[in-house]
């Protein structure tokens, strides 16, 4: 039973991590913005990429397998789960970051707080 | 003494991740497993754990529950809504860059906090200042422009939880 669940768990989840990152290459196309663009890639690191690798630790577990090798698939899933929820942040931080301060492409929105404050002089480059 | 009991405890979370990583549990492979963790923790423990009296099981118990929150009701609650402006007819958001203050002084905070925000579909933390305490994030479906509800929407719940992890 506990199997059963954890089978149908974990194919859910890795189905849905399909359909995130279709999603997320309709909305590269959709959206004119870097920005935006980058939001969109979020979609694509968590929704298409954490969960997917989470389901098939889930599938893993529960296949009738000797327990090393269930811990060895599943061990492997998770950590490297754990690498792209803490790391692909840092890559969205620093391509905003440093587009930003190049000036290469002018953000498309109603206010925007760092050119207010670095007008102000407050914020040294 | 704490600098040794700081290096134990990361020696054997990295010879847990060694184990899990090659996936073979003989005894040679264990030996082999603890002495390159205690290595690693020679070399890197005194930068990463800062202060050992703040291990508790009350902080790890609050941050499992604070990945789990996070990882199943706020994730989905953010991918739906950038899915919906998505999938709409008519993708035309107005988004902004506001100023998001933070009130943590611990670096852990401020960097996982960050993360979170950035992790989340719908806000991107764009640059920070660290003597103003302010992110800068870019927000695509605004609410508000004003500082403390820019706050009070996107970073209160992440601080409110971390700030029991690490401070």
């Amino acid at each position: 039973m506990i199997d059963w669940i954890l089978y149908y768990l974990g194919l859910a989840l890795t189905l849905l991590g399909g359909i995130m990152d279709l999603i997320a290459s309709i909305g590269f196309f959709r959206f004119k913005d870097f920005y935006m663009r980058l939001h969109a890639a979020t979609i694509g690191a968590i929704g298409g990429g954490f969960y997917p690798l989470i389901g098939l630790a889930l599938i893993a577990l529960s296949l009738d397998l000797d327990i090393y090798i269930k811990a060895y698939i599943s061990g492997v899933c998770v950590i490297a789960a754990a690498l792209i929820a803490l790391t692909a942040p840092a890559g969205s931080h620093i391509l905003a970051r440093a587009t930003h301060r190049s000036g290469e492409v002018v953000p498309k929105v109603i206010v925007d707080r760092i050119k207010e404050d670095m007008e102000k002089g407050g914020n040294e480059k | 003494m704490r600098k040794a009991i700081s290096i134990i405890i990361y020696g054997l979370l990295m010879a847990i991740v060694y184990l899990v990583y090659t996936g073979v549990f003989s005894l040679v492979e264990i030996l082999l497993s603890i002495a390159i963790g205690l290595i690693i923790a020679y070399i890197f423990a005194g930068d990463i754990i800062t202060d050992l009296s703040k291990l508790s099981l009350s902080r790890i118990y609050h941050a499992v529950a604070y990945l789990i929150k996070y990882f199943t009701v706020i994730e989905a609650r953010a991918h739906w809504s950038v899915i919906k402006i998505i999938l709409s007819r008519n993708t035309n958001p107005k988004p902004a860059i506001v100023r998001v203050p933070f009130k943590a002084d611990n670096p852990y905070t401020i960097v996982f906090v960050a993360n979170s925000i950035t992790n989340t579909p719908g806000t991107v933390v764009v640059d920070m200042d660290e003597n103003k305490k302010a992110y800068y994030v870019h927000w695509l479906t605004p609410i508000s422009l004003n500082d403390d509800d820019a706050y009070r929407s996107i970073s209160l719940e992440f601080e409110k939880h971390l700030t029991k992890v690490f401070e």
